[in-house]
């Protein structure tokens, strides 16, 4: 009989992909809109982006919104692409390619979320 | 006891040029790519608003750069053709029944673009409201 491989930690990052996926589709193109194109193409007037009043709503509650559902899952989407990516692409080795892609993922996710949470708490 | 010897059929890595749908399947997982550096992007954006405003000044100005710009406009045609191939197969992996009957998967799909819009409009005439 041959023996099946079980991956217990794939419907974790499969999860984290699909909420991602939801994420890139549904709440990315209002931020790229704004952050990406109307604020540095000066659309937007410059003193809706004003440092002082802005800080509060990044680092607040707003913040965390915005690092979960524009950084940290659309991030663990992108890696877990690129992991599989590899793999069509017969590039590295997949137990590795896991290691750095959800690793990577991990950082961006810790270094977005972490900068709005020390600054709530 | 010997193993037996695997049959592993070569591939080669440009397999995926061979046909049309495969070209298409590969540029949608090159979607990410573009959103990976956008989320680069906003946390150096947080990170400029906890260091204070000297540093929230010069992530605008990166942001203004020219080139800048231009990923994060290949960026939003990203996201918007990730939703187009994304949205479709919702309704057909999770097909939504009230009562008998079950959504038409055109309302569906049509319901998740009114989303996509109702939050980038939303979102937008806030930073107009402020200003």
């Amino acid at each position: 009989m041959m023996k099946h491989h079980i991956a217990k930690d794939e419907p974790l990052w499969w999860a984290l992909f699909s909420a991602g996926g939801i994420c890139f589709a549904m709440l990315v193109p209002a931020a790229i809109l704004v952050f990406g194109l109307l604020m540095p193409m000066g659309i937007i007037p410059a003193s809706a982006f004003d440092y002082e009043s802005l800080r509060g709503l990044g680092l607040g509650w707003p913040g965390l919104i915005f690092a979960g559902g524009v950084i940290a899952l659309p991030a663990f989407h992108a890696l877990h692409r690129i992991r599989h990516s590899c793999a069509d692409l017969m590039l590295g080795k997949e137990s590795v390619n896991k290691v750095w892609a959800y690793g990577l993922a991990s950082l961006m996710s810790l270094m977005a979320v972490g900068v709005v949470l020390v600054n709530l708490f | 006891m010997q193993k037996p010897a695997s049959y592993r059929p070569s591939m080669s890595r440009r397999w995926w040029l061979q046909h049309q749908h495969f070209v298409l399947y590969m540029l949608r997982e090159a979607t990410v790519v573009p959103l990976v550096f956008f989320a680069g992007c906003m946390i150096a954006g947080l990170w400029a608003l906890n260091s204070g405003a000297e540093a929230w000044v010069s992530w605008q100005a990166f942001m203004a750069n020219p080139l800048v710009i231009l990923i994060n406009l290949l960026t939003l045609a990203a996201s918007l053709f990730h939703a187009a191939t994304f949205f479709p197969l919702m309704p057909r992996v999770m097909p939504i029944r009230i009562g008998a009957k079950t959504l038409p998967v055109n309302a569906i799909v049509g319901g998740m673009w009114a989303v996509v819009a109702i939050i980038a409009i939303a979102l937008v005439a806030y930073f107009i409201w402020r200003a």
